[in-house]
């Protein structure tokens, strides 16, 4: 007999369709799979021999060829393994497709579980879209397939609960099936840990005493969504500064809230629910690959900087990065996108965020303390700043130095502004910007739209005439002096950029990495 | 060919340093006939004829790149006027005269900007090391303001540190400076002073014994501090640490007779090291204050007719000239007369804003009241010749 199933593929942010066929013919018992399948998927086999017989059904002994359509394209991962199975048991007729047609997507385990795949959101949509009305999925993935709207949702923790639903409400066969139980000495979850996007600690700005400066550049920097760059020495509060964003990120519009869970499916992250409108952060370590930070891989996953698609990405020590790891960080800065071609494909990531980075003056950290000595041998600060390239420079609009707090000065301190008050300016000013942008934040205004929205009056024109003559400024300085500039008087609610905007403007560019740019 | 044009072209031939030049001479009379006799070799043996010439090893190439030169003596002229500059050599009545005292005068002086400024009256060196303290900053910006005061003119080498310190702060007050560079002019560096190269090129002389295209090399930075001190009548070394770059322009300084003054600085510091070195070893003069330097310089005497620029607000008193800014500039600079502060500690001190402090701070910047260094702000101009 032949059984016919539909299940999906993830290619690229993209969900496509794939037909399972699956024939059951005599012969020595064997078992195929056509359709260019990838390792994952070739040992989908021996999983699915496995389930089948933990799960209470018969696994066949005749010659089993299952086609993955269409065969041209590369099928990866084990989010067949359920459509394959139960094509198996409706072809050896152990049950019958009484319950009407099902769009089935999982990862098996050998006792007849279902595991979570990634990549569900965007299949389900798919599904839906080709005229799926109802899809069975992991259990585990039932949050992000849920938001899919108008198409019948169920999740499915075995083998055995899938029959049945194929089987129908009078099928008999399901009630037949009766999954053996394991000897567990393991969790009892079928959803093994992963990747939880949490942002981890998040810093409430009242507990952060001193740093003014820093402080407000920060805000600036949320509010305009510009990239910001912090130096300091350690121990001047960076890290700790940078990890106060979750909570003053203003909430995702409604699109980009489905295009960030659409990555986070595709990533395979989880987020909680009340998560779903906080926008990424994610903070990466030093050692970070160049395929984890772009994205690649044998599989094509979404990386770094595209899971930070309408959030933050902060690099801590942004010299230890790789090289070539930093530069690649260039495109997504650029274009809001990355482009991964591979022989067997190209698939284009979104990847629209702001790039925070912290960074020590030189190696040892103290180059240019007014108090401590640098131990660094000469020009070993230089070398250390040109690691971060002038063309990323480039693209960090804010760059603020952090000065060493005295211990005493810490608890001398009063407490100042808390997260929320900050936040609640931040939002003021990032919807005055995007009702005015026309939808882009500040920091990705260029050219002739950046001037317009800048409304500059003689004066203003004037100081930003005499602040790129005496500053040295490049055409490139000016520009982000006016979109950064154009942030300070949105937080002010000011509708043209004056002189004194620009004037502050002006000091949120340290020459530190200057030597890497000029 | 006149005598000029072939000195340029023979002094420009890469590996036609001091000694093969000056050998040459010796030989030949003038560098005309040097050239001539060069050319007039036998062409395969030319490596030779020159090492004949010289008295030294015969180094490949050398001969035909001499060749070459004499061919088009025209070259390098017009990519010095290309670039809108000019050049100088011993020939010239301009070659500034002090140069033509110490050892190994430059035999080619390539400059952009205003030549007259090798001629002003006072030239003082003011050095220091690459990657100076804040107050090291500070100092050198408040020495040579002091001496744009006097009607000197501030020489310096166009490094990051104390002579862009020293640099930037002659031109707020409104002077031109000099800045001697290591590599060849058509690319004066470090990068981070592009900027500042092209205001000294607007207000001032940019010069180098490089040809044009030369690149810098470890090489040139010592030998270009004899021009700096050279140019000199005075140098002063504002921090230095062991083996810092400026202890070899203020050896030659003295080597060339001329006045040496260093700062003094706190014994076992290692960020002073070379000054107190200096002052032990050298007969340099300890460096005390402003106007103990205007004295030991014998610099009291104003510049003829006319007075720096900001010389007027600081007669006013501090009280007066700070009146003369908009309220929150005023808070600010009242705030920062005391002495160098971060950006932080000034948003404590007036209660005002970050964003209004800074503001007020890039204001001050521009009319030369504060220079930043890293996240330290510095007082300059105006508030630097204030009383405490």
């Amino acid at each position: 007999m032949l059984a016919i199933l539909d299940t999906a593929v993830v290619h690229g942010l993209r969900g496509e369709l794939v037909r399972v066929e699956v024939d059951i013919a005599q012969g020595l018992p064997s078992f195929h799979i056509v359709g260019l399948p990838d390792a994952a998927l070739s040992e989908a086999r021996e999983r699915v021999r496995s389930a089948i017989r933990n799960a209470g059904f018969d696994y066949p002994l005749s010659r089993i060829t299952v086609n993955l359509a269409p065969a041209d394209r590369r099928k990866h991962g084990a989010a067949y393994d359920v459509a394959i199975a139960v094509g198996i048991l409706l072809a050896h007729e152990q049950i019958r497709a009484s319950g009407g047609p099902w769009a089935l997507l999982g990862e098996l385990s050998l006792d007849g579980g279902i595991r979570p795949v990634p990549g569900v959101l965007p299949m389900v949509a798919t599904l839906r879209s080709s005229g799926h009305r109802r899809v069975c999925v992991p259990l585990a993935n039932i949050a992000e397939a849920a938001l899919v709207e108008d198409i019948e949702v169920v999740g499915a923790d075995g083998l055995d609960d899938v029959a049945r639903l194929v089987a129908g409400p009078r099928g008999r066969t399901a009630a037949r099936a009766r999954r053996r139980t394991a000897i567990r000495i393991a969790g009892s979850s079928n959803a093994l840990p992963r990747a939880c996007l949490r942002p981890g600690e998040v810093t409430e700005l009242a507990d952060l005493r001193g740093q003014e400066q820093a402080r407000w550049a920060l805000e600036v920097a949320v509010a305009g969504r510009h990239n910001l760059l912090l130096v300091g020495s350690p121990g001047a509060g960076k890290t700790m500064l940078a990890r106060a964003v979750p909570d003053l990120q203003p909430p995702l519009s409604e699109t980009e809230a489905r295009e960030v869970a659409v990555i986070r499916s595709v990533a395979g992250l989880t987020a909680a629910t009340d998560d779903r409108l906080r926008r990424p952060f994610r903070s990466p370590h030093h050692t970070t690959s160049y395929a984890a930070m772009v994205g690649g891989g044998p599989r094509l996953r979404p990386g770094l900087v595209t899971q930070a698609h309408h959030g933050t990405l902060f690099l801590d020590e942004l010299p230890e990065f790789d090289r070539g790891v930093l530069d690649a960080l260039r495109q997504p800065l650029e274009d809001g996108s990355v482009e991964i071609v591979r022989a067997h494909g190209a698939v284009t990531y979104p990847a629209r965020l702001q790039l925070i980075a912290a960074m020590n003056p030189c190696r040892c950290g103290w180059d240019g303390d007014p108090e401590r000595h640098c131990a660094c041998p000469a020009r070993e600060p230089e070398r250390y700043r040109r690691r971060v390239s002038g063309p990323l420079a480039d693209r960090i609009d804010l760059r603020v130095v952090m000065p060493r707090m005295e211990p005493g000065e810490l608890v001398a301190l009063a407490r100042p502004e808390p997260s929320a008050v900050v936040a609640a300016r931040i939002e003021r000013a990032w919807v005055l910007a995007l009702e005015r942008n026309g939808g882009s934040p500040n920091g990705a205004l260029r050219g002739e739209r950046l001037l317009t929205v800048c409304a500059l009056d003689d004066v203003a024109r004037r100081a930003v005439e005499e602040l790129a003559a005496r500053l040295e400024l490049t055409g490139r300085g000016v520009h982000r002096l006016l979109r950064v500039a154009r942030t300070i008087a949105d937080l002010s609610a000011r509708d043209g950029v004056t002189a004194d905007d620009l004037a502050a403007a002006a000091s949120l560019r340290d020459r530190t990495l200057e030597a890497a740019t000029a | 060919m006149n005598e000029r044009d072939a000195w340029i072209a023979l002094a420009s031939v890469d590996g036609v340093g001091d000694v093969t030049f000056a050998r040459l001479l010796e030989r030949h009379g003038s560098a005309r006939a040097a050239l001539q006799a060069v050319v007039g070799s036998r062409a395969a043996s030319s490596d030779r004829a020159v090492a004949e010439m010289t008295g030294a090893r015969p180094r490949p190439g050398l001969g035909r790149r001499i060749r070459q030169a004499a061919e088009d003596p025209g070259r390098v002229p017009r990519l010095v006027a290309g670039l809108g500059g000019w050049l100088l050599t011993p020939l010239d009545a301009d070659y500034p005269s002090a140069l033509l005292h110490i050892e190994e005068p430059p035999l080619v002086l390539y400059g952009l900007g205003d030549r007259s400024t090798l001629h002003a009256e006072r030239l003082v060196a003011v050095v220091g090391t690459r990657r100076p303290t804040a107050a090291g900053r500070d100092l050198a910006a408040r020495v040579a303001d002091r001496l744009v005061e006097v009607g000197a003119t501030v020489v310096s080498g166009l490094a990051v540190g104390i002579d862009g310190a020293a640099h930037r702060a002659a031109l707020e007050a409104g002077a031109q400076t000099i800045a001697v560079i290591g590599s060849g002019m058509d690319r004066p560096g470090p990068a981070p002073n592009r900027g500042l190269a092209r205001r000294i090129t607007r207000a001032g002389a940019i010069v180098s014994e490089l040809a044009p295209g030369v690149p810098a090399s470890t090489g040139t930075f010592p030998r270009r501090n004899r021009i700096i001190s050279g140019l000199a009548f005075a140098t002063i070394v504002i921090e230095a640490p062991a083996r810092s770059g400026a202890l070899i322009t203020a050896r030659l300084a003295l080597e060339q007779g001329r006045r040496l003054l260093v700062a003094t600085g706190r014994p076992l510091d290692p960020r002073v090291a070379g000054n107190l070195q200096l002052l032990r070893e050298s007969p340099a003069r300890p460096l005390v204050g402003l106007d103990e330097l205007v004295v030991d310089l014998q610099l009291e005497r104003p510049r003829r007719g006319q007075e720096a620029p900001s010389r007027g607000v600081a007669r006013l008193g501090r009280e007066a000239a700070l009146a003369l800014l908009e309220p929150t500039q005023r808070a600010v600079a009242a705030a920062l007369a005391d002495g160098p502060r971060s950006i932080d500690a000034l948003c404590r001190a007036t209660a005002l804003e970050p964003g209004v402090v800074t503001a007020a701070l890039t204001m001050l910047q521009l009319r030369g009241w504060a220079h930043a260094s890293g996240a330290v702000q510095l007082p300059a101009g105006p508030l630097t010749r204030m009383d405490k």
